[in-house]
């Protein structure tokens, strides 16, 4: 309910009032009664009036409200969807938003969408759906009122008018009733209309413009008002064409599509576009169609684009024409830019530049080079193709030329430019400083030249370069004493030799020479030729530093390292390039490896690397390897000697005890015939053979016959043999007597004096023992013929055999008989047993007064301390 | 739809072959312009409420087929009418600019009409069926753009079916009927009167 004042209409003297309903009416039915209220007191209501809605059953189909609506970006809106009859409600989707309905009656259901965005190309689809059809749906167009602005008219006849706007912000609406429409000074603009462009025409000009664009959520008034004059727009000028063209000049001529151009006061611009050759150019004039173009460059494409614009009351460049070619004529060359450079006393060569295309003013189809000397007459020309840029010369008698060097085209000849050879300046002959660079760039001053009339010449050259070198220079004005050389015409880790010469009309004169890199580099290369030389526990390094092209840089020292496994250890850095040598010292006997690296200020090289295994020196060898040895074993015999000289009683009881005479019971003293002493028929052979001895090495073994027949040739004893030495021994001696029966005595196959016809006896013995072995210590020596006990402790394995072997009941074995020879040491597992048992020695000498003597050598002397 | 694959017999099947390759195309095309729009216009898959809006005598097995070819000639005839309608209506209502949907319009509107022209070939001379078109945009209740918008897709339901429709046909013609199609049509139409009879 809702309390409003409504006033009579004076005319009718009705009253009426409006209601704007949120929600469309066709969604339900309405009703409405209305009561009148004055004061306090009010009338009855009114009957009930109801606009039926169209979900009333007469209306069964499928509806929804409202249709086509547009609507500003932003506001809300309320949509309604009708069910048909019998058919479910399942949604209503805004867009492909899906809303939350609310029912409003059986058949119809509401949503309302807020803050609408703007619709796309076809508005923005609500569509009210069942379970399974599409229903009904509407569509709403969201969009924006009209944007337009910035309305401005101008002329391009000098008569009719052309108004043109910006667009402004999207509307978003492009149904066609949705659409913008214009007017301009209330006329339909066709081509806005029509959506072309923004752009309205008039056939003439008026003072003043007023245009409207309207669409369903809005509507834009824009103004402009000026003078035509104020408004001139040019069109472009036609038929643009070059009528003379020069070397250095052309004449363009054009035309004008608007006759009225004729009259009107104009600027033109005109602009030439060439390979860095670009500029615009102003001309002015009443109804201008020709200019002539001046400062061209010979032989040089153009490209002109000309547009021009009214002078008074200049409004806009006019439209452009569209680009012509002009191609200017070739001229002469400029003079050649021309040095020499002296690469010894009397060979150099002569270099120029090659010309720009700004100088060349044509493609050059050649050089001619001219020399004269004082003793020839005349210029000898010489003609060089377009490539060659330098010519060698060569002075004869030592006397300076002047050499003329012109450039050639199609056109004709440059002017010549002559230069006369330097003298030449070794580098050796100077003393050059060195030149450092500031930011790759050499900053050069000099003093100033009284001489110097045609300025100065900065020329800089690789250093040490011999041949085609790649010379350069630069000439300076003789009021300047100074000049940076930039690093764009210098190589980074190239050393430079910079001169300064004195330009006049003779030989130009040097100045001065400097050195430098403009970047110094790390050494492209090592050192060379590093070689290691031992000198005792020292080693001398030396090398030679690399050639100059690798050196990058000027070399400030060298470092030395030892390089271990991993890394390397610095030992020592020289900071004077001029030492090139080092000496490592107090090195033990190893393997050494050592880096020697040159560095510039840039850093160091990767290194030269060299190996060197400490050995000792000759005499160290000699000393360490023979003296020493020798000198310890001398040492060692003369303690030995010492301490046996000082034992000497002790040593010869030890080895060589006193061999107490025989005593024989009875009367011994006149032979009574030869004793026939027949030796056992069973010789040692029975013994030897016992199976149960080992004879590998240790033992004694029998020594076959061809053996001892091949020794017995031999009589020195051969101390390196593995043959038991009591064989030898035993050979020996039997040999000394009894020569011819060892060979014819087969019955033994041992050494057995069987058959001896001297001697009868078996040598059991020859000195008392002194050994443990008591059955040799205590008794002494004992004749075999005496009838005596046997030994106290027999060896067990022979034991059964002396027991069995009846004739030998009485034998003592010569348990000490090895003492006779150091040799025997080596078989003392032999002693005591029988298989030693035999010798061919004489137990009794012929003389009893004469002691055995079982060596007569020095050494004995010296134990028993003869002389 | 069930049997419209591809299965490499219009390759030898001569005329006829060629014209059920070009239903077979179209009726994708048409798929594809239908899935085309709704994308577009956001509007659900469910079906329009009206069924289609071409319709024709029923396509019972005691025709022949190339009465078949005629009746359904008739009604892709309809359909190519509606279509033109809908895209002159659409121009005038909504924005003119080109897109694709606008592109795949045209180029059906254009393999439609080389369609008909194709199975004018197959036809049975002097026989002659119409088909009707049960709803016209103008005669509905509501007016407005998502009027159109529905109409626009129930056209392309309509295409979707009947092209369909007239691939399945095409594929199974017999391979006589394509050697001569004017006298096999002249043959057929004798064989249809006598199973009338």
């Amino acid at each position: 309910m809702e309390t409003v004042a409504v006033k009579t209409d004076p005319v009718t003297g009705l009253h009426s009032w409006t209601w704007h309903s949120p929600l469309p009416l066709e969604c339900t039915s309405h009703s409405a009664h209305i009561r009148a209220r004055n004061q306090q007191s009010v009338s009855q209501w009114s009957p009930l009036q109801t606009i039926p809605g169209w979900d009333i059953p007469e209306k069964s189909e499928s509806n929804m409200f409202p249709q086509d609506k547009v609507v500003p970006v932003g506001s809300n809106m309320t949509f309604c969807c009708i069910v048909k009859e019998k058919e479910d409600f399942k949604e209503i989707m805004y867009g492909r938003q899906e809303m939350s309905a609310t029912r409003l009656s059986r058949r119809t259901y509401a949503i309302t969408a807020t803050n609408q965005p703007v619709s796309g190309n076809t508005g923005t689809n609500v569509i009210c759906c069942s379970q399974r059809l599409t229903l009904t749906g509407a569509v709403v167009f969201v969009g924006y009122p009209p944007g337009d602005e910035g309305l401005v008219c101008e002329t391009r006849d000098l008569a009719s008018a052309e108004c043109s706007w910006k667009k402004g912000r999207d509307t978003g609406l492009r149904m066609r009733r949705s659409r913008t429409k214009y007017t301009l000074n209330g006329r339909d603009c066709l081509e806005a209309n029509e959506r072309k462009r923004w752009w309205c025409s008039s056939k003439a000009w008026e003072q003043s413009w007023t245009l409207v664009a309207r669409n369903p959520l809005g509507t834009v008034h824009l103004m402009d008002s000026a003078q035509l004059t104020d408004r001139v727009h040019l069109l472009a000028p036609v038929n643009v064409t070059a009528v003379e063209v020069k070397a250095w000049s052309a004449t363009l001529q054009w035309s004008w599509s608007v006759a009225a151009y004729k009259k009107l006061e104009m600027v033109c611009q005109l602009q030439l576009f060439a390979h860095e050759l670009n500029s615009t150019r102003n001309y002015s004039g009443p109804g201008l169609s020709s200019v002539v173009l001046e400062s061209l460059w010979p032989d040089v494409d153009y490209t002109v684009t000309l547009y021009c614009g009214s002078k008074h009351g200049f409004w806009k460049w006019g439209d452009k024409s569209a680009p012509y070619r002009i191609h200017t004529k070739m001229d002469r060359p400029d003079a050649l830019d021309v040095w020499m450079w002296m690469d010894s006393s009397n060979t150099g060569c002569v270099f120029w530049k090659p010309l720009s295309v700004r100088k060349s003013h044509g493609a050059l189809v050649g050089y001619e080079v001219s020399q004269s000397s004082a003793e020839e007459d005349g210029w000898t020309p010489v003609s060089l193709p377009p490539g060659n840029f330098s010519y060698p010369i060569i002075l004869n008698n030592g006397s300076d030329i002047t050499v003329a060097v012109a450039a050639r085209n199609p056109a004709g000849l440059s002017q010549p430019s002559t230069v006369t050879t330097p003298a030449y300046r070794a580098d050796s002959q100077l003393s050059m400083s060195e030149l450092l660079s500031t930011n790759g760039s050499f900053v050069l001053s000099w003093q100033p030249n009284a001489n110097a009339s045609s300025g100065y010449a900065v020329e800089w050259v690789p250093t040490g370069c011999s041949g085609l070198c790649p010379v350069d220079w630069k000439k300076v004005p003789e009021s300047d004493s100074s000049f940076t050389l930039n690093s764009d015409s210098l190589v980074a880790g190239v050393r430079y030799t910079v001169s300064v010469y004195a330009l006049s009309t003779g030989a130009p004169t040097l100045l001065q020479r400097w050195q430098g890199y403009s970047q110094e580099m790390t050494p492209s290369q090592s050192v060379r030729e590093l070689l290691p030389n031992q000198s005792g526990s020292d080693v001398l390094l030396s090398w030679k530093a690399t050639a100059m092209e690798n050196q990058r840089g000027f070399i400030r020292g060298y470092t030395i390292y030892l390089a271990n496994a991993a890394h390397l250890e610095l030992i020592a850095n020289i900071s004077d390039p001029e030492v090139q040598s080092y000496r490592v010292k107090g090195l033990s006997l190893s393997s050494y490896k050592f880096v020697v690296k040159a560095y510039t200020s840039a850093g160091e090289d990767a290194g030269a690397t060299v190996a060197i295994k400490m050995e000792m020196d000759t005499a160290d060898m000699l000393f360490v390897g023979i003296l020493v040895p020798l000198g310890i074993m001398f040492c060692c015999l003369i303690l030995i000697s010492i301490c046996c000289y000082k034992k000497r009683e002790w040593v010869k009881k030890a080895f060589y005890p006193e061999i107490p005479g025989p005593k024989v019971p009875g009367d011994w003293s006149s032979p009574q015939g030869p004793l026939d002493v027949k030796p056992s028929p069973h010789s040692l052979v029975h013994i030897v053979e016992s199976p149960e001895w080992d004879f590998t090495k240790e033992g004694l073994f029998p020594v076959p016959e061809e053996e001892e027949e091949s020794e017995n040739d031999n009589i020195e004893v051969d101390a390196d043999s593995d043959e038991p030495a009591l064989l030898r021994y035993y050979n020996q001696v039997v040999g000394d007597g009894s020569h011819g029966n060892q060979v014819s005595d087969s019955s033994g196959s041992s050494n057995t004096s069987v058959d001896s016809t001297q001697t009868e006896i078996t040598y059991a013995g020859i000195q008392s023992p002194t050994s443990s072995q008591g059955a040799c210590g205590g008794g002494g020596y004992r004749p075999q013929m005496q009838s005596v006990i046997g030994p106290a402790e027999p060896q067990i394995e022979f034991e059964a055999d002396f027991q069995d072997d009846g004739l030998h009941a009485g034998y003592k074995p010569q348990c000490s008989w090895q003492l006779d020879s150091p040799e025997a040491e080596n078989f003392s597992g032999s002693l005591g047993s029988p298989t030693s048992v035999t010798s061919s020695q004489f137990l009794i000498p012929e003389s009893s007064e004469e002691k055995p003597q079982p060596s007569n050598t020095w050494f004995h002397n010296f134990l028993s301390g003869k002389s | 739809m069930a049997g419209r694959g591809t299965n490499g017999r219009h390759g030898s099947r001569g005329h006829a072959g060629r014209t059920a390759a070009l239903a077979r195309l179209l009726h994708k095309e048409c798929i594809q312009l239908l899935e085309l729009y709704r994308n577009s216009e956001s509007l659900p898959s469910s079906p329009v409420d009206g069924g289609y809006l071409v319709s024709i005598p029923p396509l019972v097995p005691q025709l022949s087929d190339a009465e078949k070819i005629s009746i359904l000639h008739a009604a892709l005839k309809e359909c190519l009418r509606l279509l033109e309608d809908v895209i002159t209506r659409e121009d005038a209502e909504f924005s003119d600019e080109d897109s694709e949907y606008k592109r795949k319009w045209k180029t059906v509107r254009d393999r439609l009409g080389h369609l008909l022209a194709s199975t004018e070939q197959l036809l049975v001379e002097g026989q002659k069926f119409e088909a009707k078109v049960k709803e016209e945009l103008d005669g509905q209740a509501v007016s407005g753009s998502f009027r159109l918008k529905m109409w626009i897709v129930r056209v392309l339901q309509d295409l979707v079916h009947w092209t369909g429709q007239t691939s399945d046909t095409l594929r199974s013609l017999p391979a006589e009927v394509e050697k001569a199609p004017k006298t096999m049509s002249r043959r057929t139409r004798r064989g249809a009167e006598k199973i009338r009879k």
